[in-house]
């Protein structure tokens, strides 16, 4: 049963992580705690079903989904939190629970409240040394895996990535060395956005899709991007397979419903003992 | 910044004004629609309203009730006590309402009744709390349960398993009133039989994964689950609990067992599931009317949304009870519910065969299209269980549970 | 009509109390909180379940208010370590913490069944109209010595300390003042205000449950706050009202045009116009409607 339920934390955990991945770059380096990353997620989602029951690849839903993240992430920036970018940050933050409010409503217009589903062909589990491991996990797993593989691709090969990684250091020293800040911030909702949409499409594929789903587990990103280090990306994913494993296996001894309350209390502990995180900020970027 | 003020003293005026218009109308016998339209209950709300409304009108055109019409004041719940407060206020203050048909939720009922008590006038529910049957809540046995209670569906769940010749069964409860009712029901029943209860869990809705939840009962071997959950959720277990590829039978609600989770799993996944639902009396001409009257309204089969017949019942037995009364007096009208809902008498199936029944002095037993509609001392439905095996994709009904 | 009027009035007195906690934490002090449900809920319950035990009324309500600001005890040292962000991220958590406690600990709550039958305040009047009126007297009569000390805050040495807090709490810790033991203070009074509040709620809906109190009654509050007028008590009433006018008024929107918009789309329009609110007024009209901005 242990084993089983660490196949099932990893799974989990790559979707908290992908949303964490979305949250702490917003976080490090546009320098608020994203509300409306839960919601983007829930775009993606839809996107990716339409795409789904068009095609019915798992490619193209992919594809899509993060098209329509990204778009829904930049169109955020642009049109809300780029104007609010010198105010305190209460006052990002609340627009940001505005941006996914708003989100989630015009969802809930074009889709309805009904819930609905991936149709993907479900199978009986592959035997792997003693554990039982449902195929779609493993689909799943390597979708995450592909999608961080090209985030992180994104982050450290490309100049872009570099920049994003030099902002979310040091801002000041970035504009005297002639970053242009509107291009990386540009690049970097982009790509959160693209985060959260594959994080939204494991999700939709795993349970089912309905405009709420996002911000249910927003807490849990939020505590992965704490736990990992603000800024951190490789941390936060860390961080997410982490809450998401231990979600799952501690569950036969903190009951059900304080499971979801885990998250909390991890990030509390964090932010107490350890305010940096496990793995503190980016560094030798430069 | 004057501007947006006056505005919005201008605005608060003119929503004060509207209910002045409506006062000035003809006689009438008011009632509430207080249905979900909006929150957890949308999916049932909108049918349920336009059910009322569909009814009354069948009523007006046989003539109305003792020479009224009836006027049918519709609101949202919200599906949230609070809202749903303010809404049962403006219909028993504004509109001046002589009953409250179709709260759905039993949090919204149970903040609902007081009120309805005080004014006294009826409350017509569908919501599952037990705490509604007595008092404080029903203290003037003026709330009648068109839905047939958790505990009852556990009952009948336990039945089901004994016929079946489960052994060990285990059970699985969303984390709500609804769910957890459903399975201590089945617990009570089935400890009653002189058995042993298997492993229980409850679970928390919104989660990514129920599989720690599924493995933690799965591993103790259950020949049978019985679920108190609702559709996404089931969705969810069903899937993960393919997955495991572990053989185990299902005894689930038709609200989460129906044709969306057929369409959501495939019939691989769903094949020997057992679903129990109160049996809505399709046989009966009372649901052939109100199915035709839905299908009008909704453009979906009747069948799609068992509340709604809850609510085509309420309006209908409201109706004949003020027919069989001769009075718009609610204590009057209280004591004749039993009479013209249960047994004996002559089956009537509308309103217009039982007001003519009723002219003719014969003793009548409305036969609702949501159940045969009879009603105990504390004012609940007392249905059959319909046991549906769903094969191939199909709901084939197999047998009916009596409890 | 009176007892509809009556019962807005008391809904919107209660948002009110919660307004002006808010106004108080966030308003003057700065301090992000995310999680006001939570102190509502746990004023709500604390007043409900011991009053149901038989203490009087009056008793129970100052259990309420007295439980919550404990509750904002602990709250109050995790915010003298945490900048802003992470104060609200911890929270909105903590809101939601205190709802799954109030689903798991059955014992104690009744879990999602729910507590009905909580007794009304002033319930020797009966439920009628005169133990309403009664009910908004006695809530309008806090609301008025809430604002009246928020008032006398705001122009006293403590009020002074705590705006410095919100606007430059570095230059305050250089004279020589320490914001923690102001800040533990302010949340804990915000809370006992949200305690009141949630305590008039048992009594007056006399019935409780676990899903009355999700994250979404903290943006309610926050859309008040927001559409008035960040820390001014003033703002904090007519947005309230502004609320309660939102939220009321939708229900006259469909008497007018029953067809024009179906159930369910209502449900995401409310939420969208909350959206929208809180999106203009940041970025439009960040004083409010009767704030004053140039403080700031």
């Amino acid at each position: 049963m242990f084993g089983a339920l660490l196949v099932a934390g990893i799974v989990h955990g790559l979707i908290i992580g992908l949303a964490a991945l979305a949250v702490t770059l917003v976080f490090g380096i546009a320098r608020f705690p994203n509300a409306a990353a839960g919601d983007t997620m829930t775009a993606g989602a839809y996107a990716g079903l339409l795409a789904h029951q068009a095609s019915g690849s798992l490619a193209l839903a992919g594809g899509a989904a993060v098209a329509a993240s990204g778009a829904v992430s930049l169109l955020g920036y642009l049109l809300v939190f780029r104007p609010l970018a010198r105010r305190p940050v209460a006052s990002l933050l609340v627009a940001a629970i505005g941006v996914a409010f708003v989100i989630r409503a015009v969802l809930g217009l074009i889709f309805g409240h009904q819930q609905q589903v991936f149709q993907v062909p479900l199978a009986w589990p592959i035997e792997f040394m003693g554990l039982r491991i449902p195929p779609m996990d493993i689909t799943l797993a390597t979708v995450a895996a592909c999608a961080l593989a090209a985030a992180f691709g994104v982050l450290h090969l490309t100049s872009i990535g570099r920049q994003m990684r030099a902002v979310a250091d040091d801002p000041d020293l970035a504009r005297v060395s002639g970053i242009r800040p509107l291009r990386v911030m540009i690049a970097l909702w982009l790509l959160a956005g693209a985060a959260a949409g594959i994080a939204g499409l494991m999700l939709g594929v795993k349970t089912v899709v309905s405009p709420e789903m996002g911000w249910e587990g927003l807490l849990t990103a939020f505590a992965a991007a704490i736990l990992g280090g603000i800024g951190s990306p490789a941390g936060a994913v860390l961080a997410g397979l982490l809450l998401g494993i231990a979600q799952e296996v501690s569950t036969p001894y903190v009951g059900f419903t304080y499971k979801i309350a885990l998250a909390f209390v991890v990030m509390l502990a964090v932010l107490l003992v350890r305010p940096r995180g496990l793995f503190g900020r980016m560094e030798g970027v430069r | 910044m004057t501007i947006t003020r006056r505005l919005a003293l201008g605005a608060a005026a003119g929503t004060l004004a509207l209910p002045n218009v409506v006062r000035a109308q003809a006689e009438t016998f008011r009632i509430g629609a207080l249905n979900p339209i909006t929150g957890a209950g949308s999916p049932y709300g909108t049918g349920m309203q336009r059910m009322i409304q569909a009814a009354v009108e069948a009523i007006n055109s046989a003539g109305g009730v003792n020479g009224r019409r009836i006027e049918v004041f519709a609101e949202d719940t919200q599906t949230s006590p609070q809202a749903a407060v303010l809404a049962a206020k403006k219909l028993i203050e504004v509109n001046r309402v002589r009953a409250i048909l179709g709260t759905w939720s039993s949090g919204v009922s149970l903040a609902v009744i007081p009120l309805t008590n005080e004014a006294d006038i009826l409350l017509m529910h569908t919501s599952g709390a037990p705490a509604l049957s007595t008092p404080p809540a029903n203290a003037k046995n003026f709330g009648y349960r068109y839905q047939a209670t958790n505990d009852r569906f556990g009952r009948a769940f336990a039945e089901i398993a004994v016929r079946e010749g489960f052994r060990r069964p285990a059970t699985m409860a969303f984390n709500n009133a609804s769910g957890i009712g459903n399975t201590d029901g089945f617990r009570r029943a089935w400890a009653a039989k002189g058995n042993q209860n298997g492993e229980h869990v409850v679970y928390e809705p919104n989660q990514p994964s129920y599989r720690a939840e599924l493995l933690r009962v799965l591993s103790t071997r259950p020949d049978v689950i019985v679920m108190g959950s609702f559709l996404p959720d089931t969705t969810i277990i069903l899937r993960e609990w393919f997955q495991t590829g572990t053989p185990v039978k299902w005894i689930i609600p038709a609200w989460a067992a129906n044709p969306q989770l057929v369409q959501a799993l495939g019939p691989a996944v769903t094949n020997g599931i057992i679903a129990v639902d109160s049996v809505s009396n399709e046989g009966a001409e009372a649901f052939t009317a109100y199915d035709a009257a839905y299908r009008r309204a909704m453009n979906q089969p009747g069948a799609s949304n068992v509340y709604a017949a809850m609510t085509w019942d309420m309006a209908n037995t409201l109706a004949l009870a003020i027919e069989q009364s001769k009075s718009f007096e609610t204590g009057v009208i209280n004591a004749a519910i039993r009479q013209v809902a249960n047994p004996p008498g002559e089956a009537v199936s509308s309103f217009a065969a039982g007001k003519a029944a009723i002219a003719a002095g014969r003793k009548i037993n409305y036969e609702g299209a949501s159940s045969v509609l009879d009603f105990d001392e504390f004012g609940d439905v007392t249905p059959d269980f319909g046991v549906f095996f769903i094969e191939n994709g199909q709901f084939n009904r197999r047998y009916v549970v009596k409890i | 009509m009176e007892a509809y009027l009556v019962a807005i009035a008391i809904i919107g007195a209660i948002y009110v109390l919660l307004t002006l906690g808010l106004t108080l934490q966030y308003g003057l002090t700065g301090l992000v909180n995310f999680g006001h449900v939570g102190f509502f809920a746990i004023g709500a319950y604390a007043s409900a379940i011991v009053s149901m035990q038989g203490v009087p009324l009056v008793a129970s309500f100052a259990f309420a208010a007295l439980l919550a600001a404990l509750a904002a005890w602990p709250i109050g040292l995790v915010a003298l370590r945490l900048r802003d962000d992470y104060f609200a991220v911890v929270t909105l958590g903590f809101g939601e913490t205190v709802r799954l406690a109030i689903t798991s600990e059955k014992w104690l709550t009744n879990g999602v069944q729910g507590i009905p039958g909580i007794p009304r305040t002033f319930a020797g009047l009966g439920v009628g109209l005169p133990g309403a009126l009664a009910t908004l007297a006695a809530i309008t009569l806090v609301c008025v010595a809430a604002a009246l000390a928020l008032r006398r805050i705001t122009r006293s040495p403590f009020g002074r300390v705590i705006e410095a807090i919100r606007d430059n709490e570095e230059a305050l810790k250089a004279l020589g003042k320490d914001p923690a033991r102001f800040k533990i203070q302010v949340l804990a009074l915000g809370a006992a205000l949200a305690g009141i509040a949630g305590a008039f709620y048992a009594h007056y809906i006399t019935y409780l449950s676990p899903d009355q109190f999700i994250p979404l009654v903290t943006f309610y509050v926050w859309m008040a706050m927001i559409m008035g007028g960040v820390g001014r008590v003033s703002g904090a009433v007519v947005g309230a009202l502004l609320l309660m006018l939102f939220l009321e008024g939708t229900r006259f929107l469909r008497d007018i045009a029953p067809d024009a918009i179906s159930g369910v789309a209502m449900a995401s329009l409310r939420l969208g116009a909350v959206g929208l609110a809180l999106i203009l007024f940041t970025l439009f009209r960040p004083q409010g409607l009767v704030g004053d901005y140039t403080r700031r």
